[in-house]
């Protein structure tokens, strides 16, 4: 079952596991804009497996939602390079993703069906011309069956399964009528239809409060717990990180700069980024009149192309004439197969 | 629902009263009246008015009477039906109207028609193909389209059909079958006058149409939902045709309340250029010799169209974007 995956080439530092679901390996991403080019993603790698949860930290364009989109084939940049390579659990098929023709009978296969997505801003990201379950059923009719009542009593009962009181009534709902926690599960709802082998979530609880983002965070991790899907979570948040994930990658200007699992990322940060983005969460408990730490400088230009570690210029421990010229590349952390680092003090 | 409309009628009852009242006063504003027109053409014509029949004629049309009086007489019968009699060749305004307003009316619609069915798909290809070749190049025709007025354009339709096709000028008919039963030839014939009249006047409003459906469009597709419907799996014509254009679509919906009228208003220029035998023509004279029953009835006629109009935009808009619907 995991032969069909073996063929791809593999890097040194590649956390392997039998189980996982997505692969995604030296992914290149540009978007060719007026301006110039933008170097969105610079070769990112990184691998979910079955049934957990990783979580995707980084400031605002740092690649992270284009990461996701790029699985989902529907970013509007142009992929340039590296594999997606994607294994559906029941058939143990494994598809390169970016070999398939964008909007293609394939790729519209595996969308909604094996991998879904949702999205930061639930006011805005169900049609309001259509109500909820019509919305839910469209989903579910292109991928499962024909049956309209069969597709409409699966989607009053994926919306009973997301805590929403009263399906029927919210199924004949347009979505003005619901408060945006509501709107949230009944994206959710949406996504997880077709029950899909990966969840690509985008920030889903940014533009939430915080009670409302308790609960949509708790009622991910019991329906996760229960499907079993796997779930890419996009988040800036380090808090949502800890509740939600079983592993982290940090992001910065297009690459992945750490990989570990939850523990090691609170307890053992590596990176200089890491550590800063850590330091920089206010806490309860410290003391008061003291300032809290923020990351100096800002993300470079975006047209722009930094030599060496792209952090560099930002970094406190930066090594003058190697961090500024030469990249490192990413490596183990010393007695460690599951935590890697992309920085020059720990080679 | 039904309240809702219930209440919108009486709301255009109300008003079309208001409208007339207020259209009547500003009709008889000018100095003179219908009658001094009359007898300026008798004299023209060598009679010698004796001054008895001229004070005959005065009381029979009463327009010695006030405004107010004469509003009267007209609304009070107009509510029954009878609209009155033209002072001008006297014949009933209902005779001289219905035939007129009905070819107006049906004009206006095809017109309308045509606009959407236009300005709908080329506004959603221009869209999606945005900054292509195809795409510069309904913008160019758009904006010609634009700035060319109708007069100009029914001419230069005209002399190209006469000049390329050999085709007669003018009219709803060639005169052969002017008086003739309907037959497909006497169809085919109507066709070939009418379609000028139907591309002049709504070429305007489909190069502007066009323009709103594109720029409409463009804010929708960068929607979120749009994404998520992308994200369901969903075909790329699903994604526009289904989410996309049910959203982007208000303002031509909208128009609609406004378009016809207008279309009917605006039409006056080309009918009298391509002496189609419509309301605008026969507005402007009436305005003209101060025909004050013919004039009042057209107008109250052309607002309740207007009415009519805007009731029906809110009911579509209603059925297209369910957050307007009312509770």
């Amino acid at each position: 079952m995991t032969n069909a995956v073996t063929g791809a080439e593999t890097s040194n530092v590649q956390i392997v596991s039998e189980d996982d679901v997505v692969r995604v390996q030296d992914l290149k991403l540009n978007f060719y804009t007026a301006l110039g080019v933008v170097r969105a993603l610079n070769g990112v790698s990184f691998n979910i497996p079955r049934g957990k949860v990783l979580g995707v930290v980084g400031e605002s364009g740092c690649g992270k939602s284009q990461t996701g989109l790029s699985i989902m084939q529907l970013t509007t940049g142009r992929i340039e390079g590296g594999s997606i390579l994607f294994r559906e659990f029941n058939t143990g098929e494994a598809i390169d993703i970016t070999r398939l023709e964008k909007n293609g009978p394939e790729m519209r296969h595996i969308r909604g069906n094996n991998i879904s997505m949702i999205f930061q801003e639930p006011m805005t990201s169900l049609n309001p011309c259509y109500t909820v379950g019509n919305q839910i059923e469209e989903a579910i009719l292109l991928h499962q069956t024909q049956d309209k009542a069969e597709a409409r009593k699966r989607a009053v009962d994926i919306l009973q399964k997301v805590g929403m009181p009263n399906p029927e009534r919210i199924a004949d709902s347009y979505p003005h009528q619901l408060s945006g926690g509501m709107r949230q599960r009944a994206m959710i709802a949406m996504a997880l239809s077709c029950t899909p082998t990966l969840l690509i979530a985008d920030e889903p609880t940014t533009a939430l409060d915080v009670t409302t983002e308790a609960q949509i965070l708790d009622l991910m991790r019991d329906l996760q717990n229960e499907i079993g899907t796997s779930i890419m979570f996009i988040t800036h948040n380090m808090g949502v990180v800890a509740q939600m994930c079983d592993e982290v990658a940090v992001m910065y200007l297009g690459r992945i700069i750490e990989r570990a699992t939850i523990d090691d990322i609170f307890y053992d940060p590596k990176h200089p980024y890491t550590i800063s983005l850590l330091r920089s969460i206010p806490r309860l408990g410290v003391a008061r009149g003291e300032k809290l730490e923020s990351i100096k400088g800002t993300v470079p230009d975006p047209y722009s192309t930094v030599t060496g570690c792209p952090f560099h210029p930002r970094c406190p421990a930066a090594i003058p004439g190697l961090c500024d010229a030469v990249m490192p590349d990413e490596t183990f952390v010393a007695g460690s197969r599951t935590h890697t680092v992309r920085c020059h003090l720990y080679t | 629902m039904l309240n809702f409309i219930a209440r919108r009628v009486v709301n255009m009852i109300f008003l079309l009263i208001i409208v007339s009242f207020v259209g009547f006063w500003i009709i008889q504003l000018p100095p003179g009246s219908i009658l001094d027109t009359q007898i300026q053409r008798l004299r023209a014509q060598g009679g010698n008015l004796p001054e008895s029949l001229i004070q005959a004629l005065r009381t029979r049309y009463g327009v010695d009477d006030p405004f107010y009086v004469q509003y009267w007489k007209w609304i009070s019968r107009s509510l029954q039906g009878d609209f009155g009699t033209s002072f001008e060749t006297d014949q009933t305004v209902a005779e001289r109207i219905y035939n007129r307003l009905g070819i107006s009316v049906s004009l206006s619609l095809t017109a309308l028609l045509f606009t959407w069915l236009v300005s709908i798909p080329i506004g959603v290809y221009s869209a999606t193909h945005r900054y292509s070749w195809p795409d510069y190049i309904i913008t160019f025709v758009q904006f010609l389209g634009l700035s060319i007025p109708g007069f100009l354009l029914a001419l230069i339709l005209l002399i190209t059909a006469s000049r390329l096709w050999d085709q007669p000028i003018g009219g709803l008919f060639s005169p052969q079958y002017a008086d003739a039963p309907w037959s497909v030839a006497k169809l085919m014939d109507f066709l070939g006058h009418v379609w000028i009249a139907i591309v002049v006047l709504a070429v305007g409003a489909t190069a502007g149409l066009t323009r709103v459906m594109r720029a409409n469009l463009l804010d929708v597709l960068n929607m979120q939902y749009i994404q998520t419907a992308r994200a369901k799996g969903l075909q790329e014509a699903t994604v526009i045709w289904k989410h996309a254009v049910r959203n982007a679509i208000h303002p031509l919906v909208m128009s609609l309340g406004t378009l016809l009228p207008a279309l009917i208003v605006g039409e006056t220029l080309i009918a009298i250029i391509l002496s189609l035998p419509t309301i605008g023509p026969l507005y402007l004279d009436a305005l003209r010799s101060q025909d004050m029953y013919l004039a009042g009835t057209i107008l109250v006629m052309l607002s309740a169209l207007l009415l009519i109009g805007n009731l029906i935009a809110d009911l579509l808009l209603a059925w297209v974007d369910p957050r307007v619907r009312l509770e």
